[in-house]
């Protein structure tokens, strides 16, 4: 697939396919397009030529099917996107019960063994301003698993977060890709593309320029731009 | 002013003209006007333009051109309403709702462009995301310009006066015509009318920013 | 302030409409009466009295209608209003030495007839101004020179035949006048409007059954439209019209009461009554008895 930002060629002929409960991390400079891919995934931005599969079937363009296809892929953002005027705990069940048209009893119990899964069951009837950022961050994984996703996509989910709190936001999602989720994650945490990725995604000005598995590609990167990045972020 | 107050049924009977005038075209405007909104801040192209058009050309017309257009030219077009209390409304509709339109459209504009991303996101359709996550919010931001919006309805009711609507505004000149020795005592007493309704209008919207403030 | 910005414009383009909408329904063809006016008429009046002033000066200012035809009516087309209210004038203006070209018209609703009269903004009020016990509290009123009554103008065929067939209908006036009070009372639901046009119209497209005001009024639409409109029943109440003048000069009521009599002798007066009021075909009635003026 290809977009354009006027001008600016921001995806340049992208061809990836993720299996089945495999974990996919995307790294790269910023303005190398790999939060602009993650959103594309979903078509929260529009791409200008190419397809979008999910199961085999395309990403349809616009309106209810795209609303239903959408509902199958959970998304966590960099600033976390809790609905402010929800509680903890109506932001997890507001999908199920309007989207999966869950009764709302069952959307609640399933709320709360999510939230507890994620640390945050004391909250949950609290409002999202209340929360610290990592608390929030684990209830926005949280809101999207209860939508029983297929694929989970992590748009740089540690990068607004005080350092204290990525541990907890990165445990929680460890702990999901063991339990065999299909992830892409976008970010800066090599730590987390070490131990919990089968495969790295190397992205700089619009173009992947490598993959490879974790193991290879940290120890022995092929492009010349990949030693360049991993040579200026691991020697601190 | 013995005549004003040995004749009071009369004005409380034109001020009750006045405050119904004042709540049909207040929630015809508002269903309307949030409407206007939706269609203008959608994502149907045709539907957000016609929406533009509406509220260009009805904000820059003036209201008493509306109520000619309704009273005068409408019956000429053999597009009559027999019913005078619905032509009101509707004059006062037509030309609120844009106003309407453009304070919701405000307030949908100050909720961050992330709520609705993460709505799309769980799946919701637009009027989903408008209705559960995007419109709730932007309400607290609406309720000052909105109460505005509907004090100026108030006073614009008044315009229905010389339009055979016997009005609070029209019973005034009754009895200034009437009593020309007492004209600034019945101007006053009808002034303080419309005063007390434009103060429950702003209690009102007070009321209901304070209690939104605290839930969140 | 937004709003009260589009309020004010909304005022400013009121009144250019409620002026613009008088020239609708013109008369066409202007009939006057030829005055004489007296020469050297300051020295027939006492030194320090209002007349004194005004045919020293030359100039007199008065406030009539510019919106009814017959009575006081001017045309976009017209530089003067035309109709019995402005003969009345001239004739008054003429007994102080003032031509007719030497009057300066002033256009008065019914609401601004006495704080014009107060203000001193106008010197006569001849604006189909019925004599009340009220608005003689406040102002003068001398005469009266025509008596009318308030009738009904319905298009032709109507069901309204006279008064008693307005209860639960729909009639329609000037906002705020006292004709629209009486069908009120009545049992008519009465439907205000700025201008007597806006009313005609109403009755015209059907949307009102009936419109009401002083008959001379209703007798110069029915001569505008006679294929469409015409005026039922009879008059059902008595309106007297005077001439107003300010409290500050009570002895203005004898001269004008003078001046209106002479006019009633020499046939002046029904001379301007044929010339107005009576083209639309009504005989002219006995000039009325005058009021006597308080000393």
């Amino acid at each position: 697939m290809n977009k354009w930002f006027g001008d600016l060629h921001v995806l340049q002929d992208i061809n990836l396919s993720i299996k089945q409960g495999e974990v996919v991390v995307v790294i790269g400079p910023s303005g190398s397009g790999k939060s602009t891919l993650c959103r594309a995934i979903n078509r929260l931005e529009t791409i200008n030529d190419g397809h979008i599969s999910l199961d085999g079937q395309p990403l349809p363009e616009e309106g209810k099917q795209l609303a239903q296809l959408r509902a199958e892929v959970g998304m966590v953002f960099q600033s976390f996107n809790l609905f402010a005027h929800k509680t903890i705990l109506e932001n997890v069940t507001l999908g199920p019960i309007r989207v999966r048209k869950q009764k709302k009893e069952d959307a609640e119990r399933r709320a709360k063994e999510l939230l507890d899964r994620v640390g945050v069951g004391q909250q949950a009837n609290k409002y999202p301003a209340q929360l610290s950022g990592g608390q929030q961050q684990r209830v926005a994984i949280a809101r999207a698993l209860a939508m029983d996703p297929k694929v989970m996509l992590f748009d740089e989910p540690t990068s607004a977060l005080d350092p204290e709190m990525i541990k907890e936001v990165l445990d929680v999602m460890v702990d999901l890709a063991e339990r065999g989720m299909t992830m892409v994650v976008v970010t800066h945490e090599m730590g987390f593309a070490r131990t919990a990725a089968n495969r790295v995604v190397f992205m700089a000005e619009g173009q992947i320029v490598e993959e490879n598995t974790p193991e290879e590609f940290f120890t022995n990167p092929q492009s010349d731009r990949a030693k360049d990045f991993l040579g200026k972020i691991l020697k601190h | 002013m013995d005549d004003v107050f040995s004749n009071f049924d009369l004005v409380l009977k034109a001020f009750a003209l006045t405050i119904e005038l004042l709540v049909v075209s207040a929630l015809t405007s508002l269903v309307l006007g949030t409407l206007l909104a939706a269609f203008r801040v959608g994502p149907i192209s045709v539907l957000a333009k016609a929406g533009t058009l509406y509220v260009n050309l009805v904000r820059n017309t003036p209201l008493l051109m509306i109520f000619i257009f309704v009273f005068i030219a409408m019956p000429e077009l053999e597009l009559n309403i027999e019913n005078f209390f619905v032509k009101g409304c509707l004059a006062l509709t037509v030309y609120t709702s844009a106003f309407v339109c453009e304070a919701i459209r405000s307030g949908i504009n100050s909720v961050s462009l992330g709520q609705a991303e993460a709505s799309r996101a769980v799946g919701f359709t637009f009027v989903q995301s408008m209705r559960h996550v995007i419109l709730p919010q932007a309400l607290r931001a609406v309720v000052p310009p909105l109460a505005s919006v509907l004090i100026a309805l108030a006073k614009n009711t008044s315009v229905a006066a010389a339009f055979g609507l016997l009005e609070a505004t029209a019973r005034m000149r009754y009895f200034t015509n009437n009593n020309a020795d007492a004209r600034p005592e019945i101007f006053i007493t009808f002034a303080i009318g419309y005063i007390i309704i434009v103060e429950v209008l702003s209690a009102g919207a007070i009321g209901l920013e304070r209690r939104w403030k605290v839930a969140r | 302030m937004r709003f009260k910005r589009t309020k004010a414009l909304l005022v400013a383009a009121g009144l250019t409409l409620a002026v613009a909408a008088c020239g609708e329904a013109g008369t066409g063809g202007s009939e006057s009466v030829d005055v004489e006016v007296t020469e050297n008429a300051a020295e027939n009046f006492e030194d320090g009295t209002r007349m004194k002033e005004l045919a020293e000066s030359g100039e007199i200012t008065i406030g009539v209608k510019y919106d009814q035809p017959g009575i006081g009516f001017k045309s976009a087309a017209s530089d003067t209003p035309e109709g019995i209210d402005p003969e009345m004038g001239k004739i008054l203006a003429a007994s102080l030495g003032i031509a007719p070209e030497d009057i300066t018209w002033k256009e008065t609703i019914s609401d601004n007839r006495e704080p014009f009269l107060q203000s001193g903004e106008v010197d006569l009020v001849i604006a189909s101004y019925s004599i009340t016990d009220e608005r003689r509290q406040i102002v003068g009123q001398a005469g009266p020179y025509y008596v009318t009554g308030q009738q009904l103008l319905v298009k032709k065929g109507s069901d309204i035949k006279s008064v008693d067939d307005i209860k639960g209908q729909e009639v329609c006036s000037v906002t705020g006048s006292t004709s629209l009070d009486n069908v009120e009372a009545k049992g008519a639901n009465p439907r205000g409007f700025d201008t007597y046009s806006e009313c005609r119209d109403q009755v015209l497209n059907g949307t009102v059954e009936a419109m009401t005001t002083d008959g001379a009024i209703l007798l110069g639409y029915a001569a505008e439209d006679p294929e469409e409109l015409e005026v039922v029943g009879e008059p059902f109440s008595e309106e007297r019209y005077g001439v107003g003048y300010s409290k500050d000069y009570p002895e203005m009521c004898q001269w004008i009461s003078d001046t209106l009599q002479e006019s009633y002798d020499n046939g002046k007066w029904a001379e301007a009554f044929e010339a107005t009021l009576g083209k639309s075909g009504v005989e002219t009635p006995e000039p009325p008895a005058l009021d006597p003026c308080k000393a």
